[in-house]
């Protein structure tokens, strides 16, 4: 199997995040595929294959990002997630960190309102793929995620997996509306 | 979440494993179904509303936005793109990324059945290091591919130095499908 892509160590002297560009943000209109991307796998294997599909890219593409968690603990996901949003174009996101605990307060999701800008007809589960790609990347870091509210607007949470926080519940994170 | 900042390289990523799921057809399945008819659904209305006028509105916006080191040449009858630095293929080759067998491959699954549907074929070649070029002209046009600088001039990107580095180039011919692809040779 080809797609696990890296063995998991963090490489010296890099950044926060796994992946640099030459320009400082990405290309909005990336968001259209990516939106696009969900409902072609939703469509031709199922919620089950579109759950899949997330968990799979969080736990093999993302491995990198793994690394980095696994290693520097809470401080390294919030320096992440700081990063990652600078990095995506109309993001206002708020990051803050505990020793045990990160949290987003993401006020403006960048994907959502690009493609509501555009009006563009959002896969009503988007915003799961928050929760099952993140839950893949931090679970062999040691942590887990709780996602709450969405459709434009979310709190990320990400606890210590020894924390004993509740199961997520999807009914949680809403559906978007177009 | 998913971001556009490193879009490329998890596209990369979805093509190996769409290919995992359901073979080579489920991957042009999603070139077509979700990148041209849905993703770049802005895209298909101008080429096939304007023809040659929306192509040189698609691709200067596009292109631009993507910050690419690119060409066009655009006449009545032939629309040409000499990409010398393309943005997506250089983001993976920096990385160190390649999960797909020919990321490069992806621009004519979706542009092929776009053009297609348009009434235009496409001649094309790409050489696998982020350089590439395209020339789109109608059915019914039967001129050959240009010479070297014979549309683009000093522009056309086979005058690079390094534009047989690679060793082998990828050649489309009048084609409209990934399929088309000629037997690669060396370059």
């Amino acid at each position: 199997m080809k797609l696990p892509i890296n063995p998991g160590t963090v490489p010296p002297d890099s950044g926060p995040l796994p992946c640099s560009d030459t320009k400082p943000v990405g290309a909005a209109d990336f968001y259209f595929a990516i939106n696009a991307t969900f409902r072609f796998v939703l469509r031709k294997l199922g919620a089950d294959g579109l759950r899949r599909y997330w968990m799979e890219m969080g736990t093999h593409y993302f491995a990198p990002v793994t690394a980095r968690w696994r290693s520097g603990g809470a401080p390294a996901i919030a320096a992440h997630w700081r990063a990652f949003f600078a990095a995506e174009p109309g993001a206002e996101v708020e990051v803050s960190q505990t020793a045990e605990v990160v949290t987003l307060d993401v006020k403006v999701c960048p994907a959502i309102k690009h493609l509501r800008e555009h009006g563009r007809e959002i896969v009503p589960c988007f915003c799961q793929h928050c929760h099952f790609i993140s839950e893949a990347i931090a679970g062999p870091a040691g942590f887990t995620v709780r996602v709450s509210g969405g459709n434009g607007s979310c709190r990320q949470t990400f606890h210590r997996r020894d924390a004993q926080v509740p199961a997520q519940d999807l009914a949680q994170i809403a559906e978007v509306t177009c | 979440m998913l971001g556009c900042y490193d879009f490329c390289g998890h596209y990369d990523w979805t093509f190996e494993w769409l290919r995992q799921q359901g073979g080579e057809p489920l991957v042009r399945a999603y070139w077509d179904e979700a990148i041209h008819r849905d993703s770049q659904a802005h895209a298909r209305d101008l080429i096939l509303q304007n023809g040659i006028a929306g192509m040189k509105e698609y691709w200067g916006h596009t292109l631009d936005h993507e910050a690419a080191g690119y060409a066009i040449t655009a006449t009545d009858h032939a629309f040409r793109v000499d990409m010398h630095d393309c943005p997506s293929k250089g983001f993976l080759i920096r990385n160190g990324l390649a999960q797909y067998r020919d990321y490069c491959d992806h621009c004519i699954g979706w542009i092929g059945p776009l053009m297609k549907e348009a009434g235009f074929v496409i001649d094309h070649e790409h050489n696998h290091c982020g350089q590439c070029w395209w020339e789109m002209r109608r059915t019914d046009d039967a001129t050959p591919p240009s010479a070297k600088g014979g549309l683009s001039g000093g522009q056309d990107v086979r005058l690079r130095s390094d534009w047989k580095r690679s060793g082998t180039l990828d050649v489309f011919q009048r084609a409209t499908d990934v399929d088309d692809k000629s037997a690669a040779g060396p370059a």
